[in-house]
């Protein structure tokens, strides 16, 4: 603990941002996302590693990156989308994402802000094909003249193995 | 005629789509694939310390890859010699001791048992604890940091086993003098796909790249890749060869010496790499390798279930769940020498590309859960499929081993891998599989419609 929880007003001002946020990445209005993503993003995920508790030791990397992303490979992954040449993407695949446990916190810098939440994804495809992946979020969004903009995601799957055959979305 | 070669037509490019689907079949190939070959445990990398291990597979079943005392590497399958209960659920690590949670049996990471609570209480000093070690596989062993191991005794050597394929792993494992590692640990995803659709498909299907992966070749492509133009409008097989007809392994390369890089939006700093010591590649290889192969994108795959592109950087082996399921592991590899930077660029841009949000690799998954599922009804099942593209293409060439057709654009890998699967499914034991590392060698061995 020892983290100061940011007014209620910036708190209310990025759970709304948040909640947009999912609404334009289940639509697939990717370029209004990215107007909300800052140009020096960092974008990371990674998958959880399965160790004894006692095991301290390092001297395997810990880390498994799913993403590492710069705003260069979010264009690049948005762009492939918008080729039309992403053919498990067609028919259109229904997707849900589903944020909660929303904690905002100061930071030592001024306007921005460490978000915690929790992400939950349903995707539903062919036929009865339903997959649900969750993973937990860590943010840093900073406020600018024209809104709150996405600097830093930090998450971590839930899963020690991915269970879907793509990840054609963003968490 | 043995019904199984009513499966697979070697000459023809044919396959029953009941192997995709078929739970007796699978249980065959449990038997007389993964129970017989030679299979990827580890890079050594993983396990540099006494006591650090990995926990992994061997078709089915789970094993635990230790590193011992005296250095040298042991395998045993992690589970109780008691009552069976699985020894240790850590991916990895370091540990002096497995202990299992049932009943408190405590082995070695030599394997051997050393604790067994209520020893003089219960088992009266009875238990000769000699008798319930740990169970090893039969032979392990070490290609230039790549540990494999077979359950089979009368495999051949690892080396004899790989053949002519070392010429070409060479390219990677041993083109610096400090060799290869693995970066971290590995990308796991599970797909609802036969085991060996994957392993054809990077095996020799340079076919489906300007199509299924139209989309990410548009958007990171920096230079031409083996001829491959996305759509598949046209393309030129001149300047890459598919390589088969040793033992089931098999290459797809682009001769060119850079293209391996050619799907980083920024390929700079790995052509860089190259060129700055790709003399010292030369001295250690040859003109050839050094020259046309080094850099290159190539396609590596070593029968059964392992394959490695170097350039896209990516090391990859599938562990069966089932006829319809698998597990696919992916690392990125690097060579030891690289600079840090460079190594970073490289696993991000595995991840980007074949991890599990990759680029590419997200566009393969659906297409092959697709096939396994066309396998699997009545009626589907007894049909077939095709891998009849450039028959009696196949020929022999002075500057490298095997058996080489022109282009990535051909399906005689695929052949030889369905070939080999049928080899290895017939044989009763390691005697009757035949060996071959040459046309001339292939052509010798062939079995009836091979």
């Amino acid at each position: 603990m020892g983290e100061q929880q940011a007014s209620n007003e910036v708190y209310i001002a990025l759970q709304r941002q948040l909640y947009q946020e999912a609404r334009l990445l289940s639509s697939e209005q990717y370029d209004d996302w990215l107007a909300m993503v800052s140009e020096d993003i960092h974008y990371a995920m990674e998958m959880p590693q399965r160790r004894f508790r006692e095991d301290k030791g390092h001297r395997v990397p810990d880390k498994t990156p799913i993403f590492n992303d710069d705003m260069t490979a979010l264009l690049m992954r948005v762009g492939r989308f918008k080729t039309g040449f992403v053919w498990s993407e067609n028919p259109i695949n229904s997707i849900r994402h589903i944020v909660s446990n929303v904690e905002v916190f100061e930071t030592e810098n001024a306007g921005q802000y460490k978000v915690y939440s929790v992400i939950e994804v349903h995707r539903s495809r062919l036929d009865a094909e339903r997959k649900r992946l969750t993973a937990g979020r860590q943010d840093i969004w900073q406020q600018t003249a024209t809104g709150y903009q996405l600097l830093k995601r930090n998450a971590v799957l839930d899963d020690g193995v991915v269970l879907d055959s793509n990840i054609n979305f963003f968490f | 005629m043995n019904p199984l070669d009513e499966l697979v037509n070697f000459k023809t490019g044919r396959q029953k789509r009941i192997i995709y689907s078929d739970p007796g079949i699978y249980e065959q190939e449990q038997e007389k694939i993964f129970g017989r070959c030679w299979l990827f445990l580890t890079h050594e990398c993983q396990i540099k310390e006494p006591g650090d291990f990995v926990r992994t597979f061997m078709g089915e079943d789970e094993v635990l890859v230790v590193r011992q005392k005296e250095g040298d590497i042991k395998a045993f399958l992690n589970t109780c010699t008691h009552r069976g209960n699985r020894l240790c659920k850590a991916d990895h690590g370091n540990s002096k001791k497995f202990v299992c949670n049932y009943h408190g049996w405590s082995f070695g990471f030599d394997g051997k048992l050393n604790g067994v609570p209520l020893e003089k209480d219960a088992y009266k000093d009875q238990l000769d604890k000699s008798k319930f070690g740990l169970v090893e596989v039969a032979q392990i062993a070490n290609y230039k940091g790549l540990v494999f191991a077979t359950f089979d005794e009368a495999a051949p050597s690892l080396e004899d086993y790989l053949g002519e394929m070392k010429w070409y792993l060479d390219v990677w494992l041993d083109a610096m003098p400090e060799g290869t590692e693995l970066i971290g640990t590995a990308m796991k995803v599970e797909l609802p796909v036969n085991w060996k659709l994957p392993v054809e498909n990077v095996s020799g299907d340079g076919y489906h790249l300007g199509w299924a992966h139209a989309g990410a070749m548009t958007v990171s492509s920096s230079m031409s890749v083996g001829g491959l133009e996305v759509g598949n409008t046209s393309t030129d097989n001149s300047g890459a060869v598919s390589v088969a007809g040793m033992n089931g392994h098999a290459v797809l390369a682009a001769l060119d010496g850079q293209s391996g890089y050619g799907f980083y939006p920024d390929p700079t700093s790995a052509v860089d790499y190259l060129e700055k010591n790709r003399q010292t590649v030369i001295d250690r290889l040859g003109e050839y390798r050094g020259k046309k192969m080094w850099g290159s994108q190539i396609n590596m795959t070593v029968f059964p279930n392992l394959q490695m592109l170097p350039g896209l950087n990516w090391f990859r082996v599938y562990h069966p769940k089932g006829p319809g399921k698998f597990e696919m592991w992916t690392w990125a590899m690097v060579d030891k020498q690289m600079p840090d930077e460079l190594k970073q660029t490289i696993l991000n841009n595995v991840s980007r590309t074949f991890g599990p949000a990759g680029l590419f690799d997200n566009d393969d998954g659906d297409n092959l859960q697709a096939i396994t599922e066309q396998s699997r009804g009545w009626r589907t099942r007894q049909m077939d499929v095709y891998t009849n593209m450039a028959i009696g293409g196949e020929h022999s060439r002075d500057e490298m081993p095997g058996v080489v057709s022109e282009g990535l654009v051909c399906e005689q890998n695929q052949r030889y891998v369905y070939r080999r699967w049928l080899e290895m499914m017939k044989a009763k034991d390691w005697s009757e599989v035949p060996s071959y590392n040459s046309l001339e060698e292939a052509r010798a061995t062939e079995q009836g419609n091979g």
